[in-house]
């Protein structure tokens, strides 16, 4: 179909929760009031390691708290986030533990009341610890020796043995390194730090539960997968799914933080159960910033090239950090290698990978889950290995980049499928021409107290993460399709928008296909027992699986309709033509080039109801066989004062891939933001420990963490974003994702212009200005 | 001790009894069941909980109730018209894309309002600058920033 008869894809339009968002009426989780109410309050380890000799909540119970300990609670051990299938999963966690391994692990909590009074109560537990020896560095927790966090884990059904805080390894290997190393003419390596950053959603981690009659539990909570959460409570709580319901409510943002079930979930639920009343728990911000973060990376890349810059062998050691409990760093490994081998055309190459427990808040998924970490230590390694052949930066990774009709396995190495839309190179010299590439960059010596430089980068993040071949993950949507009496459509997805417009998309997918006007699409609010299974919103997956899924139901629901109104029109359903009358405020179905043979989709479903013909609805899966790259590229502009090492970036360029736009002002949307984030990420974003006391030395404080504001970005005549004129062929109407992409190179791209400024190449982010000033004055040095 | 006080919330004289720990989101969001304003972390540092006291933008979450008796309190629902049409801001926050999760918005079309009632005209550093305390995870601020510099364009024409 031409792009140009769309009348809802790519189209400008106000979200359909937008009125609710800006009049304070939309409902999150924080926001759910129900009678008889309790409120909860958690009491977490004072100790980064310890074991509880003993927890006496009686003084509690007397102010008529509800009181809960590890044996109040299902003595099992789980994972909190169940994408990968079964038999590969690690459980280390349990909901409340008798073995804190990290400050801030739950280990009782107690309802009440009121806050206040569930407060006082939590003040009037007492816990006697006994202090265990805590680490916090991945590599001396590799040393033999080292306190051990877990002696064992459960991997699927087996109980294996944790050996040197190993959580989980992986080592890929394609071609032959060696053959490929001594093929190559330049042969360098770096090592590469990324910092443990904190999600900062702006809704804390929150859950209100409801005990039902019937012995079941009704939950309300911040997640990015109602279904996984139904199912884990289930198995957790060892009561049927079908009394399990987790209800859909909106996201005070994710970027990663609900990708799990959040920690507070089960212990809301348990309470609950124990109290016979429903129970509110909402996180503090401290809390919320002892939960998870970021997986912090450390990075060792060997890269073999001919003089040409064809890069030929590739060695990639990675150690990632993942803090006190296994969320996922399995698949994540899988990921990382991933993102590497995607990048560039590596014939021979090795991947080696572990994952480390420590002393420290659990890492898991945090918009691009590992991408980020990979790129910018390749896209760093990409400019320097430029300038030692001296060739352009963008010219190497055209010549290298994996791009149409190529293999890639982003999502892992049981991931594979071929590329069938790229616009790499549309990007890279479209966007080389937009900013002035030829005569801005240039690597020479800059002078003066402000020091400007540009650098770029490129990435990808894939569209969820489907393949032809099942592989370790599972990746599929459904949906349900109803066209109403009237010619409007609900559709019922458990897909969660976490606030980019994912659906947004989807309703504009249910028009299109159906013609009928967007207004006339409802987005269903559903929860778990209305809806068929979705895994999640994550991996950039909204608008090409979940939207790819309700395009297939809403095509299902098309074929009823013409065949109700080939009964009507007298024609057979393969005549019949489909258009949109926006005047009419409806689809119609017509005779194509006979007139008069013309009826709207609402004439269609009042006959169908009035003849007892039945309701025009469907539902169904999908799982997408392939996972597209949506492709990205940054150029970034900076001014660096050398007085104060502060970094200011003055301008960017991004540029896109996102296949066929569908929201044009949010797709935009997801750059400003990717951008923001991921300049936080590359400047000043990190938390560290004070290893006495095993805390962070944020403290728990948002300010103290030290996020960038509306007042340290470029002005906004200064950020321009483009996409390419691409169409993937296996999206519904040509469309991919952009969510993580849009994050994925920006600290590449930034540390380059970085290095083009004062010719410092910062292998380790946060770019902090200490670390600024302590490099250049090393420089100095080095120079004296 | 409870205490009654006053307080006039979106136009309307409200008679009160608060505990004299209550903070004004409380009240707002417990007492009224006004949860525009949100609760992003009870210290003051997101900005979250912002609504108008006479006028002035502040952070409810900052504010025992008590101390503000008699005041006039706006929140993010009391700025629309009665007929239910959207304050300038508000409608600009939908024109450009400004909301996303839209946890931060309440707080950020009040402090935007407040700006534009004290400047009708800001400069964008003008706007950078005064909404800095106010954080959004989700937007990079740029569609923000445009959306309350465009709706002060139209103000004024």
């Amino acid at each position: 179909m031409e792009k140009s008869q769309y009348h809802a894809i790519g189209k400008t339009s106000i979200r359909k929760d937008g009125i609710s968002k800006v009049t304070g009426h939309e409902i999150y989780t924080t926001d759910v009031v129900l009678p008889r109410m309790f409120h909860a309050r958690v009491l977490r380890s004072s100790f980064p390691h310890a074991t509880i000799k003993t927890i006496d909540t009686r003084e509690a119970e007397k102010l008529g708290a509800v009181c809960i300990t590890p044996r109040d609670v299902p003595n099992l051990r789980y994972a909190e986030r169940i994408v990968t299938i079964p038999s590969k999963t690690f459980k280390d966690r349990q909901v409340l533990t008798h073995t804190p391994r990290h400050v801030g692990e739950a280990i009782a909590a107690v309802a009440a009341e009121t806050e206040d009074l569930a407060e006082q109560a939590l003040s009037l537990v007492r816990v006697e610890y006994e202090r265990l020896p805590a680490v916090f560095d991945p590599f001396e927790a590799m040393k033999e020796g080292s306190p051990l966090l877990h002696r064992t884990i459960l991997f699927g059904q087996d109980e294996i043995k944790v050996k040197n805080n190993i959580a989980a390894s992986r080592e890929i290997v394609e071609g032959d390194i060696e053959k490929g190393f001594k093929e190559a003419e330049i042969i360098f390596e770096e090592t590469f730090e990324t910092g443990r950053v904190y999600h900062a959603q702006m809704e804390p981690k929150s859950v209100v539960c409801q005990p039902e009659a019937d012995g079941g539990i009704t939950v309300w909570t911040t997640t990015q997968t109602i279904h996984n959460v139904r199912q884990l409570l289930g198995e957790i709580f060892n009561i049927p799914l079908s009394r399990v319901n987790v209800k859909k409510v909106a996201l005070g943002g994710s970027f990663g933080s609900s990708i799990q079930m959040n920690s507070v979930v089960p212990i809301g639920v348990a309470l609950a159960l124990k109290a016979r009343r429903p129970v509110k728990l909402v996180s503090s911000r401290e809390e919320d910033m002892y939960d998870h973060c970021k997986y912090p990376s450390w990075i060792q890349l060997k890269l073999g090239a001919k003089r040409d810059g064809t890069l030929v062998a590739g060695h990639m050691k990675v150690i990632i950090d993942i803090g006190a409990h296994n969320t996922q760093a399995y698949p994540l490994l899988g990921c990382m290698a991933g993102w590497w081998v995607s990048l560039y055309r590596l014939p021979h190459l090795k991947f080696e990978g572990r994952a480390v427990y420590t002393n420290k808040v659990p890492a898991c998924a945090m918009q691009g889950f590992g991408n980020p970490q990979v790129t910018f230590a390749v896209e760093s390694m990409m400019d320097m290995l430029a300038e030692r052949l001296e060739i352009d930066p963008i010219d190497l990774r055209l010549k290298n980049y994996v791009g149409l009709g190529e293999t890639f396995w982003g999502q892992g190495p049981t991931v594979k499928s071929i590329i069938r839309s790229c616009g790499v190179e549309e990007m890279l010299r479209k966007g080389a021409e937009l900013v002035g590439w030829k005569d801005k960059f240039k690597r020479e010596k800059k002078e003066g107290v402000i020091r400007r430089g540009i650098g770029m980068a490129r990435g990808f993040h894939t569209s969820g993460a489907g393949a032809p071949m099942a592989g370790e993950v599972i990746d599929y949507s459904g949906s349900i399709v109803k066209i109403n009496e009237d010619g409007s459509v609900d559709f019922l997805t458990a897909l969660m928008d976490l606030g980019g417009g994912t659906l947004d998309a989807l309703a504009k997918i249910v028009a299109e296909e159906l013609k009928v006007p967007l207004d006339k699409v409802g987005i269903s609010p559903v929860d778990t027992r209305t809806t068929v299974y979705d895994v999640a919103t994550h991996a950039t997956r909204g608008i090409y699986c979940g939207g790819g899924a309700l395009h297939k139901v809403t095509g299902q629901a098309k074929t009823k309709l013409l065949e109700f109104a080939s009964r009507i029109l007298q024609a057979p359903p393969h005549s019949l033509k489909m258009e949109v009358d926006e005047e009419a405020g409806q689809g119609m179905v017509y005779v194509d080039g006979v007139q008069g043979r013309r009826i709207s989709v609402g004439e269609v479903a009042k006959t169908a109801q009035i003849n007892n013909w039945g309701t025009i609805a469907a539902v169904d899966s999908l799982r997408q066989v392939s996972c597209p790259p949506c492709f990205m590229a940054y150029f970034i502009e900076v001014e660096v004062n050398t007085e104060t090492g502060v970094i200011k970036p003055t301008k960017a360029l991004a540029y896109a891939d996102v296949g066929q736009v569908v929201n044009p002002d949010l797709a935009r949307g997801q750059l400003f933001g990717g951008l923001y984030r991921g300049l936080g990420y590359a400047l000043l974003e990190d938390t560290q420990y004070d290893e006495e006391s095993g805390e962070l030395t944020s403290g728990g404080w948002i300010t103290d963490f030290k996020m960038l504001t509306a007042n340290d970005l470029p002005e906004m005549d200064n950020i321009e974003v483009h996409f390419t004129d691409t169409y993937e062929p296996t999206g519904p109407f040509g469309a991919k994702g952009i969510g993580e992409a849009a994050l994925n190179p920006v600290a590449a791209a930034l540390a380059n212009a970085v290095y083009n400024a004062i010719g410092v190449r910062f292998k380790k982010i946060p770019i902090t200005p200490e670390r600024v000033l302590e490099a250049l004055k090393g420089m100095e040095k080095r120079n004296d | 001790m409870k205490k009654q006080i006053t307080l006039t919330v979106n136009g309307v004289k409200r008679e009160l009894f608060v505990a004299s720990n209550e903070l004004l989101l409380n009240v707002l969001r417990d007492h009224l069941e006004l949860t525009g304003a949100k609760y992003g972390c009870g210290i003051g540092e997101c900005g979250s909980c912002t609504v108008l006291l006479d006028g002035e933008p502040i952070l409810a979450c900052l504010t025992l109730a008590m101390a503000v008796d008699g005041s006039d309190v706006v929140t993010i629902e009391g700025i629309s018209g009665s007929d239910g049409r959207l304050h300038p801001v508000q409608e600009s926050f939908l024109n450009h894309g400004a909301v996303q999760c839209g946890f931060c918005t309440p707080g950020l079309i009040l402090t935007g309002k407040a700006l534009l009632d004290e400047n009708p005209q800001p400069t964008e550093g003008e706007i950078r600058e005064y909404i800095r305390g106010n954080l959004c995870r989700c937007t990079g601020y740029t569609q923000i920033v445009k959306a309350i510099k465009d709706s002060s364009v139209k103000g004024k024409a």
